[in-house]
C-alpha cells in the first residue's frame, strides 16, 4: 500500500466519527422505517405513487448529505490543528512523509472519502428502508421503491454532487485547512473573524460589498451552475398530493448540467483561490511544529 | 568521508530574539554527541533546524542535504524522538506499527515486535491508556526498529522516573548503537548521559562554548582540590573556575602543567557536568 492510502487510513483511525455518525443515522432511519407511520391517509393515484418513490429516496439521501456537510467542515477545520494540539505533529514529522502529502491526504479525506462513506451508509439504509416498507405497506408503495432506473439515477446524482461540490466549494475547503494549519487556539474565531473583519472594513472604508457578495455567490451559486433550472418545463413534472403539490424533475438526466458547470468561469476561479489557500496550508504545516 | 552534519554560521531568530548565533560545528559518523546547554540556550532550535522542522539562516548540511524543505527525504535515513509525549493518544500500538511499516522503507517490523515483546504492552492498547514510561518504550521500539544513520533525541527522558530513564539509555547503547550509526542527544541532565557520550557540544546563549571529544576533556582539563592555605599559590597557575568545598577549593585548569598541579593534591579528570558548570559560569 502506498503512503497516501496509509495517510487516509490513519484519518479513519483518528476520526472514528467518520463512520460512527452515518452508521448511527442509518440505524435511526431503519428504526423509523420499522416502527414509524407509513400510511398517507389519502387515496393516492398511480401518478402520485410514481412520485413518492424518488421523493422518499431523495429525502433519505438529503438527510445524510446535510449531516455529512457539517461533519466534513468540522473535520477539515480540526484536522491540522489537532496534530499540533496533541503534539503528535512531531511524531508524524519524524516519518518520511512530506507535509504536502499529509495536507493533501486530509483534503482528500474531507472532500471525497467522508462523502463516500456517507454515500455508502445512505445506500445501505435506503435499501433496508425499501425492503422494510415493502414488507409493511401495501404492495403499491413497495413497488415504487424498487425501480432499477431510479436507483441508477440516484447513484449518479450522488457521485455527481460529491465531485461537483468538492470542486465548487474548494475556496471554503481551502479556508478551513488554512485556518486549521494557522490557529494556535480558538480555531472557530479564526474561521469567522477574518472574513467578518474584511467585510466590515470594506463596508466602512469603501462602502462596497464585493467580498460579501462574492461569499454569497459562492454559497448559493452551486445549484444554478451544476443543475438545470426550470426553464425547460418538459423536464419537470408537478403532481398534487392531497392539498400539496410537488414539482420534481421527471428524471435526474434532465437536470444534471456538467458542461455548464465545467464551462463556468466561476468554477475555475474558485479552484484557483482554493488551491492557493491549500498551498498556504502546506507552507504553514511545513513551518509550524508547535501549537 | 564528509561529516554527517555540517553547520556553518547557523543562525535562527524568533523575532528579535536570537536563538542561534552564527554557530559552527560538525558531527562525524559513528559518534554519540551530547548537545548540552541550559534551558533556552538554543538546543532545541539547533535540533529543529537539523531535522528540517524549522527554517534558518546560514548553511546546514545533514546527510548530504539541506534539511528544510527536504524533511521527507531526510527522514528516510534519519529518525528522531522529539519528546516522549508525542505519540497520538488515540493510536493503538498495533496501528502505530502497521503505519510506520507502511510508510517507512527502513522499518523492520520484527525488530519492533521483539522490543515490545520484552514489555507488558499489548498491541490492542491505545497510547492514551499507557503510562508515560510505557509510551516512551513504544516510541523507542518504533524508532529503534528503523535502520537510520542518524538518530536525534531531544530531552528523551523528560518526566520519566529513574528506572525508565536507565532502561532507555541501556537499550540505546546495547541494542541500537553500532559503528554505522550516529546519535545526537540534547539534555540538561548531563550526569545521565555522561558515560555513553563520545563527544560533547556545549551551547549557551545561542553559541557553541565547547566542542570536543571525551578523550580531549581528559587531556585538556584537570581539577585539583586545594587546601585553603595553598590557595594563593595555586591561583597563580590561573584556574578558569573555582568551586568551594568543605575546607578546600576545587580549582579547574585548562591545558594544565600536570607536574606542578600534583604538588597541590590529587589531579582529577573533571566530569562533564562539572566542566559544563565551570564553562558556563
Amino acid at each position: 500500500m502506498n503512503t497516501y492510502l496509509w495517510l487516509i487510513r490513519r484519518e479513519f483511525w483518528e476520526n472514528r466519527a467518520i463512520w460512527i455518525v452515518p452508521a448511527g443515522i442509518g440505524v435511526a432511519l431503519t428504526f423509523a422505517a420499522l416502527f414509524g407511520r407509513i400510511d398517507f391517509g389519502v387515496a393516492i393515484s398511480a401518478e402520485q405513487q410514481h412520485m413518492i418513490g424518488p421523493t422518499v429516496l431523495l429525502a433519505y439521501g438529503f438527510t445524510f448529505f446535510a449531516v455529512m456537510s457539517i461533519y466534513s467542515s468540522w473535520y477539515l477545520m480540526e484536522c491540522l490543528y489537532a496534530d499540533r494540539k496533541d503534539r503528535s505533529v512531531l511524531f508524524w514529522k519524524s516519518l518520511p512523509i512530506s507535509d504536502a502529502a499529509t495536507v493533501l491526504a486530509k483534503l482528500f479525506t474531507g472532500v471525497i472519502a467522508i462523502p463516500l462513506v456517507y454515500f455508502l451508509a445512505a445506500d445501505v439504509s435506503t435499501v433496508l428502508m425499501a425492503f422494510i416498507v415493502s414488507m409493511r405497506a401495501h404492495a403499491y408503495l413497495g413497488s415504487v421503491l424498487w425501480q432499477p432506473e431510479l436507483w441508477l439515477q440516484l447513484h449518479v446524482l450522488w457521485l455527481y454532487v460529491i465531485l461537483t461540490t468538492a470542486v465548487w466549494f474548494l475556496p471554503f475547503t481551502g479556508w478551513l485547512l488554512l485556518v486549521s494549519a494557522w490557529a494556535k487556539r480558538a480555531v472557530m474565531l479564526w474561521l469567522v473573524l477574518p472574513p467578518l473583519a474584511l467585510y466590515g472594513i470594506e463596508h466602512w472604508f469603501f462602502g462596497s460589498h464585493v467580498f460579501g457578495s462574492q461569499l454569497t455567490e459562492r454559497a448559493l451559486g452551486y445549484l444554478p451552475r451544476a443543475f438545470y433550472d426550470r426553464s425547460n418545463p418538459s423536464a419537470w413534472t408537478t403532481t398534487a398530493i392531497g392539498s400539496d403539490a410537488i414539482t420534481a424533475p421527471s428524471s435526474v438526466w434532465h437536470v444534471l448540467n456538467p458542461i455548464g458547470f465545467l464551462s463556468s468561469p466561476a468554477t475555475w476561479v474558485g479552484v484557483l483561490v482554493g488551491a492557493a489557500m491549500i498551498y498556504g496550508a502546506i507552507q504553514l504545516r511545513l513551518r509550524r511544529a508547535e501549537t | 568521508m564528509p561529516a554527517l552534519i555540517e553547520a556553518r554560521d547557523l543562525t535562527k531568530n524568533y523575532g528579535s530574539q536570537l536563538a542561534l548565533d552564527r554557530v559552527n560545528f560538525n558531527v562525524e559518523s559513528g559518534r554519540i554527541v551530547g548537545l548540552i546547554g541550559p534551558n533556552g540556550a538554543g538546543k532545541t532550535s539547533a535540533l529543529r533546524a537539523i531535522l528540517g522542522l524549522t527554517s534558518y539562516r546560514g548553511q546546514l548540511n545533514v546527510l548530504g542535504r539541506e534539511p528544510f524543505g527536504n524533511r521527507a527525504a531526510l527522514m528516510q535515513e534519519a529518525s528522531f524522538i522529539a519528546d516522549v509525549a508525542v505519540l497520538p493518544p488515540w493510536l493503538k500500538v498495533e496501528q502505530a506499527i502497521d503505519f510506520v511499516a507502511g510508510v517507512h522503507p527502513r522499518f523492520r517490523r520484527d525488530r519492533a515486535l521483539a522490543l515490545l515483546a520484552k514489555t507488558q504492552i499489548t498491541g490492542k492498547r491505545r497510547i492514551r491508556e499507557l503510562s508515560k514510561g510505557m509510551k516512551t518504550l513504544v516510541h523507542l521500539a518504533l524508532t529503534m526498529a528503523i535502520d537510520a544513520r542518524l538518530l536525534v533525541l531531544d530531552e528523551p527522558t523528560l518526566g520519566l522516573d529513574i528506572l525508565a530513564r536507565r532502561s532507555f539509555y541501556d537499550a540505546l547503547v546495547n541494542d541500537y548503537m553500532d559503528a554505522t550509526r550516529t546519535i545526537l542527544i540534547t539534555t540538561h541532565q548531563v550526569e545521565e548521559v555522561e558515560n555513553l557520550l563520545t563527544h560533547v557540544l556545549f551551547i549557551d546563549k545561542g553559541r557553541i562554548v565547547l566542542d570536543c571529544s571525551l578523550d580531549d576533556i581528559a587531556a585538556r582539563y584537570a581539577a585539583v582540590a586545594v587546601a585553603d592555605d595553598k590557595i594563593t599559590e595555586a591561583r597563580a597557575l590561573r584556574p578558569f573556575y573555582e568551586r568551594p568545598m568543605l575546607g578546600k577549593t576545587l580549582l579547574y585548569f585548562e591545558k594544565p602543567d600536570l607536574g606542578r598541579l600534583a604538588a597541590f593534591g590529587e589531579v582529577q579528570r573533571p566530569s562533564v557536568s562539572d566542566l559544563f558548570v565551570a564553562k558556563l559560569s
